[in-house]
């Protein structure tokens, strides 16, 4: 496996706005599935004893949906501060991994660039980003303007369906399922990325050590399955090659 | 006031997660023993998300309905065979609307 990481093919001249709306239609599954969960966060958060302005904040101040249900879930619960915050960072915690794995295709850009295009780096941005980068016909503008497009419609959907339900209060019915949307996304993803044995034995292991490590403490399952995963994975790539 | 710190506090520490390895990284690619293990990065924290949605519960093992499973296995199955991500909630949607509909009768 090569990774190539500022060579692209001369014949590759694509306008940047294209790249935009080629990243912004790459991420639509997914952000069609973060909308139900926006949706759902900003209902709770309207019924929590947050104000307006603080529920409005926390979804750009956080970005990052699970740590957000938890932060508000937890100050409604008068859990302790110093808890509140931990466990949230433990959730997010797999952020890390999508920061060390986006991070090397703009390690040519400036500082100021680099601090920028860390603010939306999330589960679907890395899910789109990375592959599409992995095929290697884009040079370093090109992958700004292609994950700007991305990051650009998966945040703003979120934001949105978010300011929705925190203004409006709103709660969808249950039989609509947009609760599944998200787990369906995932879903979809799952088919995608899971084409070999090896994937396929670092994905079942997760999910298996999510299950069965379901009360681990500060929230940790989500974190501690994904590192499963990847051991395992790679522990079988090492013994097969 | 304490509610501001607590929400600030969580901010800024997912935005050092966020931002660390663009700034460790700096102008140096990859170490290449970080490349097979990033393959799985992915996969891996893609099905602890979904194992975490459908068969967990606050912190304890909870499977989730039947609809539920069966849209989401309907979603997979289908991303499976046309290779479109689009495709899961197209077929899983209906799949979870038909069942519970089944189910209430």
């Amino acid at each position: 496996m090569t990774v190539t990481l500022d060579r692209a093919p001369a014949a590759a001249v694509v306008a940047p706005w294209r790249l935009v709306r080629e990243g912004a239609r790459d991420i639509t599954p997914m952000v069609i599935g973060v909308i139900p969960f926006g949706l759902a966060i900003g209902a709770t958060v309207a019924t929590s004893s947050l104000s307006t302005a603080q529920g409005l904040a926390s979804a750009p101040l956080i970005m990052a949906g699970a740590a957000q249900l938890s932060t508000v879930q937890m100050v409604d619960a008068g859990v302790a501060p110093v808890m509140i915050v931990v466990a949230a960072l433990m959730i997010n915690a797999r952020i890390l991994l999508y920061s060390a794995s986006l991070a090397p295709w703009f390690s040519g850009e400036s500082i100021g660039r680099r601090l920028l295009l860390a603010v939306p780096v999330i589960d679907q941005m890395h899910f789109t980003c990375v592959p599409r980068f992995e095929r290697g016909d884009l040079d370093a503008g090109q992958r700004r303007a292609y994950y700007a497009g991305a990051a650009g419609w998966l945040v703003s959907a979120w934001f949105a369906s978010q300011a929705l339900a925190i203004t409006i209060g709103a709660t969808v019915p249950e039989s609509v399922g947009l609760h599944v949307a998200a787990p369906l996304a995932l879903a979809g993803l799952l088919a995608k990325s899971t084409t070999s044995n090896n994937t396929a034995t670092a994905a079942a292991v997760a999910m298996l050590v999510v299950t069965v490590g379901a009360g681990l403490p500060f929230h940790s399952a989500v974190l501690v399955a994904t590192l499963a995963g990847i051991t395992g994975g790679t522990l079988l790539a090492r013994s097969r090659s | 006031m304490i509610v501001w710190i607590v929400i600030g506090a969580v901010g800024v520490g997912t935005y050092v997660l966020r931002v660390c390895m663009f700034l460790v990284v700096g102008r140096r690619s990859l170490p290449t023993w970080t490349v097979v293990p990033m393959g799985f990065v992915a996969p891996a924290a893609v099905a602890a998300l979904v194992g975490s949605m459908l068969l967990t519960q606050h912190g304890s093992i909870d499977v989730a309905a039947m609809p539920e499973l069966a849209a989401v296995t309907m979603g997979f199955a289908t991303v499976r065979r046309t290779g479109n991500v689009m495709h899961a909630i197209a077929t899983g949607l209906p799949t979870f609307w038909l069942l519970s509909a089944m189910a209430a009768f």
